[in-house]
């Protein structure tokens, strides 16, 4: 009888694996010849209202589904038309004047106008909606005014319609950035009347980008938005540009953990890993090369002190930590990416610049900087703490870190790992000694990068300020000649490595991996790849 | 021909502390419509003797060393399963000691009183709780229709027994095996489930072999005896013969050691000595060592059952050589 | 049976309020807010969000808007989709991953159970404990890529990630196999072990004799007369389980890239996003004490020594 039992559920199981086997089709299989891009991005995205988010998964499908004024090549970058045709530029480098192309169309027959682009603005400064990001548009005259409240009427500030489809803005001073900067989404328009029929301008979350509500003007319209499934986007035939856009539809996938995003792309389901595990790095570059990419990012990993309290509100302690370490073990043995070791803040090669700062490794002279600071050898330094986000990455790298000053220094930190909002919490109320950091450039200017560190910027959080330095960053902001303005920063830098309210480590690279199948992709430091561009070819012996 | 005939079966426990010989080679035959009383201390072997019978030992560890058990045809120890399930409880049946574990306590007394119908194809659903009421009935529960529905922690032990009862006989079996029936229940109740069991044998017709350790209860209800002791039957004779002829130094020490039988105020008999561990087997007679009749010959030869007239047989070597009076 | 119901409902409901309560003032109480992000705003940006979505009214007021109207509350994360909106679409997912795991969970584990204490202290026992125990002490974080790598990448019976098929609605598709086994396989080992204790304990028990006496066949004897009993401890279990299927299932969504609630459930804690927060917990809390409630019906169903009291 016992038999008969086992022999029943043998056979039970059999069938239910039976029944649910079957790979099916994979994706990636179906969709390369069909057109079809299977992506992931990482995280689900809040929003698709480019008004409302500040991330970067949020980016990379609103620029698939928005264009603003102008648009990115894809092999470099630069500025190229977008919605606007032409534009001209002042002598004094303040106005810019754009004209619009004709054939350009919201998704619901509507022309896009400049005044769509004068309401966009209004609505992204309008205080009331609390835009996070709505400082990437002070550059234009009386912007931050209106956003603080200061300015009420809105035709004061530098954008004007003087017709149709021209389009006027004005700027405080000569930016000379500028027209990279229009490539942020902070900066592009959306459908009024849509915003204004659900909720108005400045409810969030009204649903206004829901797929059965969203108009927009890009390569791309929004086809569906499966919540934690993926969103679907669809080709735009009525984009101005539809001949150049070669896929048919892109799928995005949200997809948080590296491992899963791995497996899906092994499995065929999507055409790209966003991120690599640190630990695969050296089995794709053997067994998938490829596939593998590893990519330098405008982007800048690095520590801060808070420099009003002790040890570190003593420039000499904060140099010796920073001549104590070896970056480039860090980037070879911890981090693994090729990262490149930073012995200064800004990442170099954006806009001609490569800072001239260098932070000297020096561990002979970072042992007497210590003993003048007051604790030679180690000697009575008192305690301190290392504040990270609970992330694996951070903490390998922190436990080196904190090796080193032991070998080195002979002190001992403490390692603090908090979870994400706690440790911001921490780190904007200063309830910290040494915070680890990370940033991202908004655009390719070293200006994203040096005017963290003025009295008036919010990413500041360190304590630390000097009149000579926002001095010189105020300077830069209105200089139009190239020269003479990258001069002004690389001054700014010098001061920067000499007082070093941060502590700089590596810069970024972007790890990832990629079918071979996906064409047009540009590998490029900010990590854009216009969608309209990219094209996927089935392989010849497929 | 008889209606059972036990031959020679032999039952040990292998066990981690050695192999328990519980049933060592016991024969014996019943008839149809006969009464047989198996008695014998516990240990001696009796439950293991029938339980042997049906296949309800548990096998590892226990197993059916030898011997055959024909009932009416068929050798129980060595058929089928099949064959064994569906003598089981239709034609054999079983009552055991403790009835309030032998319910089954989830579920109601009446699906448990249909099973043996349902089990063999003996009646539908319908008719089985018709006959299921009736059964209840007849073995004496009160207000029958009603209490039937009910589950068994609702009854108390001698109306447990009587379901079991009932149970055991709603298919009319042809031999009723009761095991220590009544060693659980009151003595009142004792009397009570023995008369009922007599009476529903007179009614049915069925065989009825009772294992208890208790004399009195044999004397009035069996045709015959068989004594156990040590996994043996040591004496077997009409139950006449056993209680006024006994022919076996232990029969008699049984005897002697009733209670009501013995003088007021005086120390009671016991029988000197332990019962005998049955994982070392003795060379001679396993009594010999509690035996006041014991000799040299008794502790070196294996005694076996021999007629001594009457239907008598007894397995005293002093007895059956040097005809001792016990 | 109706009156203890209703006495049990009458009961949850200070029970919610509670969990309410506390969900709503733990949430509050811990340092960083759901718009806190690495950008840091100005102070007057900060205050401006909050006030549109009312965080600066008095808390005990914004607690009363929240339980009242928990449902059509804005997200704060996802503020385009209402909490009652996230939970229904999600939840359905969740639910039948907990639900095939279960069966799963509930088939092997009972079937292996009753084989072993069919046999027990031979092969047939041992080898179904011994994989019961693996199941036990490997962790779902550890099984499912396990299974993944095997199943999925080297012998590519199954997609790797991915739930309800390429359009996502199909009921049975061959993505939910390996996430289903690798949620049920934890509590099939654990079923199988409180069924073979179970049943063990049951088939020693005179009651098994006088069944085997009246000619029941070995399959009768386990269907009808053992298994009533000897799943008692795996009903008991199943009110645990339940919570654990619930908790387990955020690790599964997140390896297998499962559009869940659980998830949500964890995610949501650390985004600050009150009003999911408290949607979320709120939802589960009610769903475990309904399924307690449906447990403990079934204990007295099935064991009649127990009443309803």
């Amino acid at each position: 009888m016992i038999n008969r039992i086992l022999t029943g559920g043998a056979l039970v199981l059999l069938a239910g694996v039976l029944a649910g086997c079957g790979p099916g089709n994979k994706p990636v299989d179906q969709g390369t010849p069909n057109k079809v891009l299977n992506i992931t991005v990482g995280t689900e995205p809040e929003d698709i209202d480019p008004h409302v988010v500040t991330g970067v998964p949020e980016h990379h499908i609103i620029v698939a589904l928005t264009e603003g004024l102008v648009a990115e090549d894809p092999v470099d970058l630069h500025p190229v038309p977008g919605t606007a045709e032409t534009w001209e530029v002042s002598e004094d480098g303040t106005v810019y004047t754009f004209h619009l192309r004709g054939n350009a169309k919201w998704t619901n027959g509507d022309p896009v106008t400049a005044d769509d682009f004068v309401q966009s603005f209004k609505r992204i400064l309008t205080p009331a909606l609390a835009s996070k990001y709505s400082y990437m548009l002070f550059v234009m005259k009386g912007a931050e005014d209106y956003s603080l409240g200061k300015l009420k009427d809105f035709s004061q500030v530098g954008a004007r319609a003087i017709d149709e489809r021209t389009l006027e803005i004005t700027l405080n001073s000569p930016t000379p950035y500028f027209l990279s900067l229009l490539n942020h989404y902070t900066w592009f328009p959306v459908h009024i009347a849509t915003v204004e029929k659900h909720g108005g301008m400045v409810k969030r979350g009204s649903g206004w980008t829901k797929p059965e509500n969203f108009v927009s003007n890009g390569a791309f319209k929004l086809k569906s938005w499966k919540l934690g499934r993926k969103i679907v986007v669809e080709k735009n035939p009525d984009y101005w540009d539809a001949a150049t856009t070669k896929l048919d539809e892109i799928h995005f996938y949200p997809i948080e953990l590296e491992t899963t995003q791995e497996n899906a792309f092994r499995g065929g389901q999507l055409h790209n890993i966003y991120n690599l595990h640190i630990d695969k790095i050296a089995t794709y570059k053997k067994e998938h090369p490829d596939e593998l990419r590893i990519k330098p990012h405008l982007a800048s990993y690095f520590y801060r002190f808070n420099t009003t309290r002790k040890p570190c509100d003593d420039v000499r302690v904060r140099k010796a930590l920073a001549m104590s370490l070896d970056r480039g073990s860090i980037t070879k043995n911890v981090t693994k990416g090729e990262q490149m070791p930073a012995l200064f803040f800004t990442p170099p090669g954006v806009a001609g610049y490569t800072a001239r700062a260098r932070i000297e490794e020096n561990v002979e002279k970072a042992r007497q900087l210590l003993a003048e600071a007051g604790y030679p050898d180690g000697k009575g330094f008192p305690s301190l703490e290392l504040l990270y986000n609970t992330t694996e990455g951070h903490r390998i790298i922190a436990e080196a870190i904190q090796q080193m000053w032991k070998k080195n220094l002979n002190i001992n930190i403490t390692l603090q790992n908090q979870e994400w909002k706690v440790y911001l919490d921490r780190q904007r109320e200063m309830d910290y000694q040494i915070s680890r950091a990370g940033w991202t450039g908004d655009y390719p200017d070293p200006n994203t990068f040096l005017d963290m560190w003025t009295s008036w910027s919010q990413q500041n959080q360190t304590g630390w300020a000097r009149d000579d330095y926002d001095g010189l960053i105020r300077k830069a902001a209105a200089t139009q000649d190239v020269e003479a303005r990258l001069e002004l920063f690389q001054q700014a830098e010098e001061i920067l490595m000499d007082e070093l309210p941060v502590l700089p480590i590596y810069i970024y690279t972007r790890v990832y991996a990629l079918n071979p199948a996906v064409k047009n992709w540009h590998a490029n430091v900010l990590d854009h790849h216009p969608w309209k561009h990219l094209d996927l070819e089935v392989k010849a012996d497929e | 021909m008889p209606l059972l005939d036990v031959n020679d079966l032999t039952t040990y426990f292998h066990t981690r502390n050695g192999v328990v010989r519980a049933v060592d080679g016991v024969s014996f035959q019943l008839e149809k419509g006969e009464t047989l009383g198996i008695v014998g201390e516990s240990g001696s072997g009796k439950s293991v003797t029938c339980m042997s019978m049906l296949g309800l030992i548990p096998q590892p560890p226990g197993r059916i060393e030898r011997g055959t058990a024909h009932f009416d045809g068929t050798d129980l120890l060595h058929c089928t399963r099949k064959e064994l399930q569906s003598i089981r409880g239709r034609r054999v049946a079983m009552i055991f000691q403790d009835p309030m574990t032998s319910l089954n306590p989830y579920l109601r007394i009446e699906d448990q009183l249909i099973e043996p119908l349902l089990i063999h194809g003996l009646a539908d659903k319908v008719s089985a709780k018709k006959q299921a009421l009736a059964m209840l009935d007849a073995v004496g529960i009160q207000d029958a229709a009603s209490r039937i529905r009910g589950y068994p922690h609702e009854f108390s032990g001698g109306m447990r027994q009587r379901v079991m009862i009932a149970m055991a006989l709603i298919t009319k079996p042809d031999v009723l095996i009761a095991d220590e029936p009544t060693t659980a229940l009151d003595v009142t109740v004792q009397a009570q489930i023995l008369e009922l069991i007599k009476k529903e044998q007179q009614e049915l017709g069925t065989a009825v072999i009772l294992i208890t350790h208790d004399l009195g209860v044999v004397s009035g209800f069996c045709d015959r005896i068989n004594v156990m002791y040590g996994g043996k039957i040591v004496e077997s004779g009409p139950t006449k013969e056993i209680f006024y002829n006994p022919q076996h130094p232990y029969n008699r020490a049984l005897q002697n050691s009733i209670p009501a039988l013995q003088a007021k105020g005086k120390e009671l008999y016991t029988i000197p000595g332990m019962p005998p561990d049955m994982s070392k087997p003795s060379a001679g007679c396993s009594f010999a060592p509690r035996c006041e009749h014991a000799t040299d010959l008794c502790t070196s030869e294996p005694p076996e059952l021999q007629d001594i007239g009457q239907a008598h047989t007894t397995a005293c070597l002093r007895v059956q050589r040097e005809n001792l009076k016990p | 049976m109706l009156k203890f119901i209703l006495r049990r409902i009458l009961e949850t409901i200070p029970v919610l309020l509670c969990v309410a309560a506390m969900t709503f003032f733990m949430c509050r109480l811990a340092p960083g807010g759901p718009f806190d992000e690495d950008k840091q705003v100005t102070a007057e940006v900060r205050e401006l969000l909050n006030k549109q979505f009312n965080l600066d009214q008095p808390l005990h007021k914004q607690f009363i808007q929240y339980i009242t109207h928990l449902p059509t509350l804005q997200s704060f994360k996802y503020p385009n989709r209402t909490v009652g909106e996230i939970i229904s679409q999600k939840f359905p997912v969740s639910a039948k991953l907990g639900f095939f795991a279960m069966c799963i969970a509930l088939g092997l584990g009972v079937l292996f159970g009753v084989i072993a204490s069919l046999r027990p202290n031979t092969y047939i026992d041992y080898i179904p404990s011994s994989l019961a125990m693996i199941g036990i002490c490997l962790p779902t974080f550890v099984m499912g890529p396990l299974l993944m790598l095997v199943f999925s990448l080297q012998l590519g019976w199954f997609p790797a990630t991915g739930w309800g098929g390429f359009s996502g609605d199909q009921f049975f598709a061959s993505d939910m196999v390996l996430p289903s086994v690798t949620l049920g396989f934890f509590y099939a080992a654990y079923i199988s072990r409180l069924t073979r204790g179970g049943m063990l304990d049951i088939l020693t028990q005179d009651y098994i004799r006088t069944a085997k006496a009246k000619g029941a066949s070995g399959l009768r004897v386990i269907l009808k007369h053992s298994l009533r009993g000897g799943l008692l401890p795996v009903i008991s279990f199943m009110g645990p389980a339940v919570a654990g299927l619930i908790a387990g299932s955020f690790v599964i969504e997140t390896i297998f890239a499962i559009p869940g609630l659980g998830q949500d459930f964890v995610k949501s804690a650390f985004n600050r996003d009150y009003t999911l927060v408290l949607g979320v917990v709120m939802f589960y809390a009610t769903l475990i004490i309904l399924l307690n409630l449906i447990v403990d019906i079934l204990q007295v169903t099935l064991n009649p020594k127990l009443k309803f009291d």
